[in-house]
């Protein structure tokens, strides 16, 4: 064991065993190949969970409104009435079906500020909460209820200045179905970090898979070995051993904490030393790293409903929130949403967003750079292993594989996809 | 006449402007990718030694109101700090085994 090793080891044994409802045995990835399976898991799950679509931010004001492409799901309106409240409708006009809210490409998100939205068709128009309010020529329909007539609503509730929506006509209410150990999150102050990067990857890979990716640490010396180090041996040693990391699973959701270098310490204007071809050196001219910056902004005391593990060099918390939204909470003041949109059973969009504090100077604000930077790079590489996994999987070659223990939330998490959509399977058979 | 289009001080730098001034992140991320290795070696060689220097001038500045050539010369840093993975990490321009990935830029800051 290296220094670091030790000193962040707890000498905890397995966790896995500790889940009940969880085995140890091989796993089955047709969840990840399967046509079926994909159709099932849109039905069961994307259709009827409370799904992500952006930040409150979006909607500084009464008139404003973004649209979302939820590719085989919806196409969407998110708005804030004159009320303030955030609502959300299809995309769809009352009248022949057009759809309304676009700009130059219909396929394209689009958003703005109105205080109506017209359709492009025929000039229907309607409020900022979907209803009709001017039917062109409408003395001459037949018996037409106009105050009845709207886009179709679609739930949306707020939490945290996360906007969610649910596409099921009765959906649980989104603060029941996060539950108390998401509630938590309300206590953290996202809406201070308004700096945002935003990126959008198209994948061909399975949505769960991209998920995997980001759930174990096992992986790290090897896709990520240039960064970490280019002795693969000595890259081993330097990640946290498997032990450090602390689990906690509260179906549907669940989260991980993972251990990070502490911060450098401060350094004096000019004393970064002559320029190098060396990362280390990069890092210390930016006082950044990927565990984000090393002046670390003040938002105030964390809380405490953060590194609830006590991990000793705590790196960041992240939040999963069933099926495809992660809220990483790092450390260092910053958040990262990651989001995972399927678009066929081989095939999804994967966004990440990140958020900090305004800069206040340069200095700050190239740290942040660097941060964004150096996530991308990873992910980037994530990335082709997603694809190739897939092709992997794909051919059946195989059909078990083995999940180690610091898998864990990859066995959990595919189980509680699998068992959503056995569970709506059942339902819809007995209500036949 | 002053032909240099960076702060005075930073005017040795100008042959850099043209291709690494650049004020989106996928315009630099583009130019990474359309160099041949040497050329984001010499680009890093050139900004490295004069980026704390930089970093300290600028700290001086307002980041919201920021003059064109202080502008400039902040976006040479962000190419910097793009090159910096390319030249250090993968000794290549792009990102070994990365094939086909990309990111498309859907919000970034105004400076
Ligand atoms: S389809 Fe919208 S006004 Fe006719
Ligand atoms: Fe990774």
């Amino acid at each position: 064991m290296t220094e670091l090793q030790q000193r962040l080891a707890t000498g905890k044994g397995k966790f896995t065993p500790l889940y009940e409802d969880l085995d140890t045995g091989p796993v089955s990835y047709e969840d990840s190949i399967s046509p079926e399976f994909f159709e099932a898991e849109r039905e069961a799950v994307f259709k009827r969970s409370w799904l992500y679509v952006g930040r409150s931010e979006r909607l500084p004001r009464p008139g404003t409104f973004f649209t979302r492409e939820l590719k085989g799901l919806a196409s969407i309106v998110v708005s804030r009435r004159k009320d303030g409240v955030v609502n959300a409708f299809h995309n769809v006009c009352a009248h022949r079906g057009n759809k309304v809210v676009w700009q130059e490409h219909p396929q394209e998100e689009s958003k703005g500020s109105c205080r109506e939205f017209a359709c492009k068709y025929h000039g229907w128009r309607y409020g900022l909460d979907g209803r009709v309010t001017h039917v062109t020529n409408e003395e001459e329909f037949f018996g037409l209820d106009k105050d009845s007539l709207r886009m179709p609503p679609v739930h949306c509730e707020e939490f945290a200045g996360f906007i969610f929506v649910n596409l099921a006509p009765d959906p649980v209410p989104l603060r029941t179905y996060l539950g108390d150990r998401l509630l938590e999150l309300e206590a953290y102050p996202f809406g201070e970090m308004t700096q945002h990067y935003g990126f959008s990857a198209p994948i061909r890979g399975n949505w769960k898979l991209a998920v995997d990716s980001v759930c174990e640490w096992y992986h790290p010396p090897y896709v990520h070995a240039r960064f970490i180090d280019k002795d693969i041996a000595k890259a081993e040693k330097m990640v946290p051993p498997p032990d450090s990391y602390h689990y906690d699973l509260f179906t549907p959701h669940m989260l991980t904490s993972v251990p990070g270098p502490p911060p450098l310490p401060p350094r004096e204007p000019g004393t970064a030393g002559p320029a190098a071809r060396d990362q280390k050196w990069v890092y210390r001219l930016f006082r950044a790293g990927l565990f984000g910056p090393d002046d670390v902004p003040d938002i105030g005391p964390l809380p405490e409903f953060l590194n609830a593990g006590n991990i000793k060099s705590w790196g960041n918390d992240q939040f999963w929130l069933f099926p495809n939204l992660s809220v990483q909470i790092w450390a260092r003041g910053f958040y990262i949403t990651y989001t995972y949109w399927p678009e066929a059973v081989d095939k999804h969009t994967y966004d990440i967003d990140l958020y900090f504090v305004p800069p206040k100077n340069a200095q700050e604000r190239l740290a942040q750079e660097l941060i964004v930077d150096s996530t991308i790079e990873f992910a980037m590489q994530d990335v082709n292993t997603i694809e190739a996994t897939q092709q992997g999987l794909s051919t059946r070659a195989n059909r078990q594989f083995h999940l180690s223990d610091q898998e864990l939330l990859i066995r959990k998490f595919h189980k509680t996809v699998r068992d959503t959509v056995a569970a709506h399977g059942a339902r819809d058979a007995k209500e036949g | 006449m002053s032909t240099t289009t960076l702060p005075a001080q930073f005017a040795e730098l100008e042959q850099w402007v043209a291709d690494w001034a650049r004020p989106t992140r996928q315009e630099r991320y583009d130019m990474r990718l359309s160099k041949k290795y040497d050329q984001l070696e010499e680009f890093y060689d050139a900004i490295a030694p004069r980026a704390e220097e930089a970093i300290d001038y600028l700290n001086g500045r307002d980041l919201t109101d920021l003059a064109d050539d202080d502008a400039r010369l902040l976006q040479l840093l962000y190419s910097m700090i793009l090159v910096s993975y390319a030249v250090n990490v993968f000794m290549q321009p792009r990102i070994p085994d990365s094939g086909a990935a990309f990111f498309n830029t859907t919000a970034e800051p105004a400076v």
